[in-house]
């Protein structure tokens, strides 16, 4: 009885494993696809269209006095007209410099607008500081910037452009690690960002499956942010959520791979770890929330449900995987079905798809390609750590957050990124 | 005491297995030792959709050269260094 449960289980996993593989070939074929048909003069009219609507830029910020500086000084140069432009810095109760620093440019520039948080109302996450600066924000786009990103000068101009579209709902721009010399570290994590934004995001949106808000270098319609009531402060993974919700409401996230931003990568394993469980357990919370909703939307067609749901539970796959193994061996010394051993190479393979934490190793290379660094697939066969470490990281996650579950706990620790900014002297 | 045989296919495999690891991670290796990858994709507000647009006709040319914003700069010197050969 016990035997034929973990084979049918085990039947289940693998043909899970095989679907995400699928998924990501076809990314990875469309992806190129993407950049043969992409013709001269369909970038030309990306250009000439003139789409310019009120922005309010949203930078939530707590003890970021190493970064902020680079942020702000940054939105001074921006070319998008800055009588459309309002800029609003929310210092959440941070400890450092972080305030003073604002407070300086909000003296030189009338655009720029800076709300402090007392500690007693603030420092509880970037949903809660977002949803506060939703009162002072006039405009009718928002956009929003974590405080260690530096984006390009004319990123307003792209991010807004696919708002012309009325069934467009929100934006997301590239991605791009600023620090990646720094640590091996940070050159994982780079790799991870072009398998992820330059292969994964386009070709989802060229699929038109369910491109993903990554929470910054990206924004919304200020009416519909208002009509699904802002961000859920209850959520860690706040971006992915409000994804879910703008395509349940019957809009789309259009990805714009030339709105190109730098970020401030994570230099060390700790601080990888702290925010991959963060994301994890954030996006388990999403799947748990929208899993049925999605699966019985009107507003979505078969193949977005389908990448949604591949989406939602792309999480639990390490844990998976690691179910997977443990299965596999238990089965193996208890009796070895012949259909496993006919299985095992495709089931190898699939594991392999997950090398390179959600972009897998294929991704990254073809990501590389695009972007003419052949010389940084060299380090791909590294990523091997990274899945490994993500299994640990994933694990943990998914025990935590079912532990909360039991407990009905419904507070979760937002435990932020420490930015050093060592990001600053790769500025060109 | 495990019989001779078994004991060398071990060792072997024990030796293929290292080769095979060895062979997979040496460039890597190789890369974090002496890093020649160029860095981080610049962003340049301009020249990075021009370097896309001349890529996008290298290959449907299908040439082999993969142009971008310095060869551009090159070439733009050269060119503007040759009238002063005639003179």
């Amino acid at each position: 009885m016990i035997v034929e449960f973990l084979e049918i289980l085990l039947f289940a996993l693998l043909v899970l494993m095989i679907a995400y593989l699928v998924r990501h070939c076809l990314f990875s074929i469309t992806a190129l696809n993407f950049l043969m048909k992409r013709k001269k003069d369909e970038i030309q009219n990306m250009q000439d269209t003139k789409y310019e609507p009120t922005v309010t830029i949203l930078i939530p910020a707590r003890d970021e006095q190493h970064v902020v500086d680079r942020i702000l000084q940054r939105m001074t140069e921006l070319t998008y007209p800055k009588n459309k432009t309002q800029i609003i810095i929310i210092n959440d109760a941070s400890v450092d410099e972080t305030g003073k620093i604002a407070d300086n440019y909000f003296k030189n520039h009338s655009n720029i607008q800076v709300i402090h948080r007392s500690k007693k109302a603030g420092g509880t996450g970037k949903a809660s500081a977002l949803n506060y600066a939703l009162r002072y924000a006039r405009n009718e786009i928002l956009l929003c910037f974590d405080a260690d990103y530096y984006p390009q000068t004319d990123i307003v101009e792209k991010l807004v452009q696919p708002f012309a579209d009325p069934k467009v709902g929100a934006v997301q721009g590239r991605v791009i690690v600023l620090n990646e010399p720094q640590s091996l570290v940070t050159r994982l994590v780079a790799l991870e960002r072009i398998g992820g934004y330059r292969v994964d995001q386009q070709a989802r949106n060229s699929l038109g499956l369910i491109t993903q808000f990554g929470g910054t270098v990206g924004g919304f319609r200020r009416a519909l942010l208002d009509r699904l009531g802002g961000w859920d402060e209850s959520i860690l993974a706040e971006d992915t959520d409000l994804t879910f919700r703008v395509y349940l409401a019957g809009y789309r996230v259009h990805y714009v791979l030339d709105a190109e931003c730098y970020e401030e990568a994570v230099e060390n394993w700790r601080a990888y770890w702290k925010q991959r469980y963060r994301w994890a357990k954030g996006h388990m919370q999403c799947c748990f929330k929208h899993w049925y909703k999605f699966l019985t939307s009107k507003n979505l067609n078969l193949k977005q449900k389908i990448d949604g749901l591949l989406l939602l539970n792309i999480y639990y796959m390490p844990v998976f995987s690691l179910f997977l193994w443990i299965i596999g061996a238990l089965l193996f010394l208890i009796n070895l079905p012949q259909w496993l051993s006919l299985l095992w190479g495709p089931v190898q393979f699939s594991l392999l798809s997950f090398t390179g934490n959600f972009a897998p190793f294929f991704e990254v290379g073809i990501g590389a390609y695009l972007d003419q660094r052949k010389r940084a697939c060299w380090l791909i066969p590294l990523l091997i750590f990274t899945f490994l470490y993500n299994i640990l990281i994933c694990t943990k996650a998914f025990f935590d957050l079912a532990i909360s579950k039991i407990c009905r706990k419904t507070y979760h620790n937002w435990d932020k990124t420490i930015h050093s900014g060592n990001g600053n002297c790769y500025i060109l | 005491m495990l019989p001779e045989e078994t004991f060398g296919t071990f060792v072997s495999l024990l030796f293929a297995v290292s080769a095979l690891i060895l062979i997979m991670f040496l460039p890597a290796l190789l890369e974090l030792k002496k890093p020649k990858d160029a860095g981080p994709k610049s962003i340049s507000e301009n020249a990075s959709n021009s370097a896309e647009m001349f890529f996008l006709q290298s290959i449907e040319r299908e040439e082999k050269h993969i142009l971008d914003s310095e060869i551009l700069k090159r070439i733009g010197e050269i060119i503007g260094f040759l009238p002063n050969l005639e003179s």
